[in-house]
């Protein structure tokens, strides 16, 4: 056997299995964001202007059917408190911390999304069927952090209601 | 062919000024309020602002305060339940509230004109002043606080709400922003507040007649209280049961 080619090979595998490992465990994010240049959003001023004042977050549904939820996690509370969406449909979440480093976890689903001050974490989720699903913070931010808890509303596709601007954060919606 | 030129190019100077009125037109459309975008306070925790907002003077601020203390007290706790007591308040909490009144974020027929009639300095100069006041008992001052102890049950309530919140509806514990244990930035301490005057701004908070909490931080939490555990908290802060040692201090 050629000694050299099973050292190359070996090495291969070792590099491959590297790649995923550092993005599963987050190795490579300061690299990412020295690489993506200066913050995406500022957390100080995220009521000021842009896309996560507080008349845009909650469920948008785009004219396509899309859904689109946007949320702020915050020492300790995640805006809004509870989110209204429709089952089987692939909801794109943009989430962004207005401190510290969170983490949305939607307890008992695989979703687990790390949110990092200054960034917008982006997912992909989907919930086959309808019910209730609470999310809880898995990072610990603070004094708080054990009570830092929302709700995550999943109804029929067909029951969803179209969302009236001030209904998109809340539950109330029928 | 230089003449030919000369005549047939356009008057760059015109060009110009229509380019720059162009742009200017398309900034002032890109920047004017979005009438979808709702702005609670226009306050932001830059380390700028912090910077300015604590700088003030606090002996200047001692002579402007004489005109606040017919409704804010001598030594800066009010006679009456419903104006707020602003001794050993935080600073930037106070400051906070002083640029809403003055932005129209929050409402207050009284307070706005006075706000309003600050200069910059001066707010920053007050509220300095009044983050130096003790909050120690005086017999001889005319002031409504401490109130009237709530019962044991009801204080267990509030106590419990204070210390550990509810991770069940996800309410975060009071002390957590308002401290002792921790403050957040601009947060106000409630351990010396009146009774009714925290009850008040609950239960604004709550119904959305005070919106100028930043990322609806206050106006999530009043809501996912009960009416009941609302009053349990205000009495609580406002018997002084907060600044007792055994409390939650």
């Amino acid at each position: 056997m050629n000694w050299r080619k099973l050292r190359t090979f070996l090495l291969t595998v070792l590099v491959l299995c590297l790649i995923p490992a550092t993005r599963y465990y987050q190795i490579d994010e300061p690299l990412i964001r020295f690489l993506k240049g200066p913050l995406a959003v500022d957390p100080l001023s995220l009521h000021l202007a842009g896309e996560f004042v507080e008349s845009n977050l909650g469920t948008e549904q785009g004219p396509d059917g899309s859904v689109t939820v946007r949320m702020i996690a915050q020492q300790y509370l995640f805006v809004p408190h509870c989110i209204l969406v429709p089952a089987g449909v692939p909801i794109h979440l943009r989430i962004t911390s207005a401190d510290a480093v969170h983490a949305l976890n939607f307890i008992g689903t695989k979703y687990n999304v790390k949110v990092l001050p200054g960034t917008i974490s982006e997912a992909q989720l989907q919930f086959p069927n309808a019910g209730e699903f609470k999310t809880a913070c898995t990072e610990f931010c603070g004094a708080g952090h054990y009570a830092m808890r929302s709700k995550l509303k999943v109804v029929p596709r067909e029951q969803f209601p179209v969302l009236r601007a001030e209904e998109r954060g809340t539950c109330a919606a029928q | 062919m230089r003449r030919n030129k000369g005549r047939r190019s356009p008057n760059w100077r015109m060009v110009w000024i229509a380019a720059a009125l162009f742009a200017a037109g398309t900034l002032l459309v890109v920047a004017s309020d979005n009438p979808r975008e709702r702005i609670p306070s226009y306050v932001s925790w830059t380390p700028e602002t912090i910077a300015a907002a604590s700088a003030g003077d606090a002996f200047r601020g001692m002579l402007l305060a004489r005109r606040c203390e017919h409704c804010h007290g001598a030594e800066g706790f009010s006679a009456v339940g419903a104006t707020p007591n602003l001794a050993g308040m935080n600073r930037l909490a106070v400051w906070k509230e002083l640029q809403d009144f003055r932005s129209l974020k929050r409402q207050s027929r009284v307070m706005e004109p006075i706000a309003d009639s600050l200069s910059s300095r001066d707010l920053v100069d007050v509220v300095a002043y009044y983050a130096k006041l003790p909050v120690f008992e005086d017999p001889q001052d005319n002031r409504s606080f401490p109130q009237k102890r709530p019962d044991a049950a009801r204080a267990g309530v509030a106590s419990h709400l204070i210390s550990f919140g509810d991770g069940e509806r996800g309410i975060p514990p009071c002390q957590s922003c308002h401290g002792p244990v921790a403050y957040k930035t601009g947060v106000p301490s409630l351990a010396n507040q009146n009774t009714e005057y925290v009850l008040s701004q609950l239960e604004a908070f709550a119904n959305g007649s005070r919106a100028n909490d930043i990322n609806v931080q206050m106006r999530t939490i009043s809501t996912l209280l009960s009416d009941e555990e609302r009053h349990a908290l205000a009495e609580y802060y406002g018997s002084g049961l907060g600044l007792e040692p055994g409390s939650s201090r």
